[in-house]
């Protein structure tokens, strides 16, 4: 393996990768990356055995080949280096040289052999694609509601797909979080109707790779337990998750005794700073009083202190008092684009609906604080 | 040599031939899934990794080792059967108890019902046939024949499997034409008092007397709370009336439910009362058959055994045992023995009896007969301590194996023969007298419990 790379290509290939590879006691290679040369391309590939991720980037290839070397080691010395050129070459016993017109190294690297195959999908006729920055904008919305350890098949989101539209959810059992695409918004050759459950693991990893690549298409295949993130350059290969993910429409609040709509950002402004003055359970509290022409978000601790905000809004229905984890509440918004949002509360003990006024795509249920 | 033999012996060589890290990385949780008669061979591994891996690298290796044992071996073939270990069992947050969660995705929220409750998975013995005819005549005869049905037995034994899935098969029966709602009885003093603070307590009358199938679950601790039992009162005697039916579980009989007011007592006695007592051998065995077949799982004959035999108490607790033995053979992929469902059942069944001290069983006694724990030791005839002071001593003697001179020592500086009279006079009882039973069992359960 000889070649000599762009800088920048190179990093970009790596900021890619980067994420996956770690430590694991069993399998001490997982650590390393497989860099490789063929035709006229370059490879970079990772993978923690759960996922794999593979980047494409261009070079001036002189022989092909490959090897494994420690990613963070690599990541190192390619992060400090300023010229534009870069030379790699894999050289006797495993050694990868590093060349550039002032600076030189060698690492030692392990046999490529001995690197894991990431698998493939079998399928690559039947597909579904999304424009990449819409897919990022849909995935950041709904992922915060996804649980980080519970129950397995909760840890990653549901991917509902009904020919004609596609609804994506995510919950933790304290708030879920859906967001519906209609198929003007998507293509795809596929005309039965699927249910699957994606690791949140992977899904973060797409969301952070689309943030560099806005600009294409990212294409979608799967077989019956593996799916695969295609965009020009990178491939994002993982598992998915086995169980039934549960049917949560029934729990979706339909009418409500109050009804609020605000502005978004001054609830968020709210929120950032009634969360000053709570502790670890991050509660605040909305009071609302009957046709009032704003509510009050309220925050009290015993050892700090206590604030109130003032939001102007239109308020519908009865007075109430709910409380709320500020975070809950805010990673449900934070990601929306629209300008207002709507709240729809039923006492204190009951869901309540956030959605935004405009578009009814996306509703965010979420479960009050017990006072 | 069977499947799983031909494939742990296959195992134990590869191990010799490649590292341990390949070993655990690949072949963990690896497993012989099917041999067909034609002589291909399926194996399951844990992941996509593993499968590219072994079918790349350790296929030849594989081929020859199983084809040295087995020459019936024409061709191997992979698929990967997903792991379900690599999550942790974390708490998820530490404000647990003031976060709630969403309402359970599955629960019927007009009826509160679980789907998973139904008559048919309800496994009928001697122990509970009683309770279970009473069931399918209120099913058949909703509101006219037994009304109010009162199933009332410990904890774990199934009472509201029986009690939901009656409202499961109502609605089932009747579709839409009869109201069912079940609340537990938590639930419902919950809302009395969140209706009486927000002064909406006519919302909740009206609420619970349009039902036509009211059940309401584990009853007795309505018991002091006075609103509450006034408004469930009330409620009741309007369904009562207009000939709705009515479904209530207890963890003990009417006479027995000490707070409650003589009114309400006499009503839940007015209808039909049927107890669910220990399931015999036969009915656990069926139970855990059912169970498996539930959760598709499978476990050797002997080893339900075991577990048949081992626990006699809790249903529930078999329920979690045979996951967590499915659960082991699972990830260690050894065949299970009985020693280790021992150990499995031993953990589970944390009765460590030696914690227990004499004075949290006189006390348990003295809190079921609400009287106070001096009274059982002091020297009073009055009738309303005897009966406590007599089981106080059984149990000591029973659960701890407490001399009878130091038995006597501990109530009150009694005689020996004192306590070996008491002793034998409960002995004798529970064997003929059932009420005696149901009161020593639900004692036990508050010893354990206070833990």
């Amino acid at each position: 393996m000889k070649f000599i790379v762009l800088n920048k290509n190179l990093k970009d290939g790596l900021r890619a990768i980067e994420r996956i590879a770690e430590e694991n006691s069993n399998l001490p290679i997982l650590k390393n990356f497989l860099i490789e040369s063929f035709e006229n391309k370059i490879k970079l590939a990772a993978t923690n055995l759960e996922l794999g991720i593979i980047s494409f980037i261009s070079g001036k290839i002189i022989e092909n080949g490959g090897l494994t070397i420690p990613l963070n080691l690599f990541n190192s010395i390619i992060n400090n280096l300023q010229v534009e050129r870069i030379n790699l070459e894999l050289t006797k016993n495993n050694k990868l040289s590093i060349k550039t017109d002032n600076y030189q190294a060698e690492i030692q690297g392990i046999k490529k052999e001995e690197f894991p195959i990431i698998p493939k999908i079998k399928n690559d006729e039947f597909y579904l694609k999304i424009q990449n920055s819409e897919l990022k904008n849909i995935l950041s919305l709904i992922v915060g509601a996804a649980a980080q350890e519970n129950r397995p098949e909760l840890n990653g989101i549901l991917l509902d797909y009904q020919t004609t539209l596609l609804k994506l959810a995510a919950t933790d059992t304290f708030r879920l979080s859906e967001k519906t695409i209609f198929n003007t918004q998507f293509e795809s050759n596929i005309d039965k109707n699927f249910k699957i459950i994606i690791p949140l693991k992977t899904i973060q990893e797409v969301i952070r790779g689309l943030q560099f690549n806005e600009e294409g298409k990212t294409a979608i295949f799967f077989d019956a337990n593996q799916i695969l993130f295609k965009t020009e350059n990178t491939e994002i290969i993982s598992r998915l998750i086995n169980g039934e993910y549960p049917d949560y429409q029934q729990i979706i609040p339909k009418n409500f005794e109050t009804e609020i709509s605000l502005n978004k950002d001054e609830l968020i402004g709210a929120l950032k700073l009634a969360g000053v003055f709570t502790d670890q359970l991050n509660e605040i509290k909305f009071i609302i009083k009957e046709g009032a022409k704003n509510i009050e978000v309220f925050s009290f601790n015993q050892s700090l202190g206590e604030n109130r905000y003032l939001i102007p809004a239109k308020i519908k229905g009865a007075a109430a008092e709910v409380a709320f984890n500020w975070r809950f509440l805010l990673d449900g918004i934070k990601n929306l684009a629209s300008e207002n949002v709507f709240i729809g509360l039923n006492g204190s003990a009951k869901p309540a609906l956030i959605n935004s006024l405009k578009d009814s795509s996306w509703f965010y249920v979420l479960m009050p604080i017990k006072g | 040599m069977n499947s799983e033999q031909l494939w742990e012996t296959t195992l134990s060589e590869l191990e010799l031939q490649i590292s341990r890290a390949n070993f655990l990385t690949w072949l963990k949780n690896s497993r012989l899934l099917e041999k067909k008669d034609g002589g291909e061979v399926l194996i399951g591994l844990a992941n996509n990794f593993a499968k590219e891996w072994v079918e790349n690298k350790y296929h030849k290796m594989i081929f020859e080792i199983l084809k040295n044992h087995d020459d019936s071996v024409k061709k191997i073939e992979y698929t990967v059967v997903g792991s379900k270990i690599s999550f942790s069992e974390k708490n998820f947050s530490e404000n647990k108890e003031r976060q709630p969660t969403l309402p359970e995705f599955k629960v019927d929220p007009e009826t509160g019902l679980h789907p998973r409750y139904v008559l048919n998975s309800f496994v009928v013995g001697s122990s509970n046939e009683l309770a279970y005819a009473a069931s399918l005549a209120v099913v058949k005869n909703v509101g006219s024949k037994y009304n109010p049905l009162f199933i009332y037995g410990g904890t774990g034994l199934g009472k509201t499997h029986l009690i939901q899935a009656i409202g499961n098969e109502i609605k089932k029966i009747y579709k839409n034409k009869v109201k069912v709602k079940y609340v537990h009885c938590e639930k419902f003093v919950n809302e009395v008092v969140s209706g009486i603070r927000n002064k909406r307590m006519e919302d909740i009358k009206d609420r619970y007397r349009s039902i036509d199938v009211l059940i309401i679950d584990d009853i007795q601790f309505i018991g002091g709370k006075e609103r509450s039992e006034e408004e469930f009162f009330h409620t009741f005697n309007v369904l009562h009336e207009n000939n709705k039916q009515i479904i209530i579980s207890s963890d003990r009989p009417p006479a027995s439910l000490p707070t409650l007011h003589e009114r309400l007592r006499s009503r839940f006695e007015g209808g039909m009362a049927a107890d669910i007592t220990y399931p015999d051998f036969e009915t656990r065995m069926a139970i855990i058959k059912t169970k498996l077949a539930e959760i598709k799982g499978d476990l050797p004959d002997n080893i339900c055994q075991i577990i048949a035999s081992r626990v006699q108490r809790n249903i529930r607790e078999i329920e979690g045992i045979l996951n967590k033995i499915l659960f082991y053979g699972e990830t260690k992929r050894i065949g299970l023995d009985s020693k280790t469902v021992e150990e499995i059942i031993d953990n589970t069944i944390k009765r460590v009896d030696k914690k227990v001290t004499p004075n949290q069983i006189i006390g348990a006694v003295a809190n079921f007969f609400e009287v106070l724990p001096e009274d059982i030791s002091n020297h009073s005839r009055r009738k309303k301590v005897i009966e406590p002071r007599q089981i106080s001593i059984f149990l000591l003697r029973e659960i701890l194996g407490m001399s009878y001179p130091d038995i006597g020592e501990k109530i009150g500086k009694r005689d020996h023969t004192t306590a070996i009279h008491s002793y034998e006079k409960i002995l004798r009882e529970t064997n003929k007298n059932q009420p005696l039973n149901q009161k020593i069992a639900l004692i036990k359960e508050l010893i354990y419990e206070n833990q």
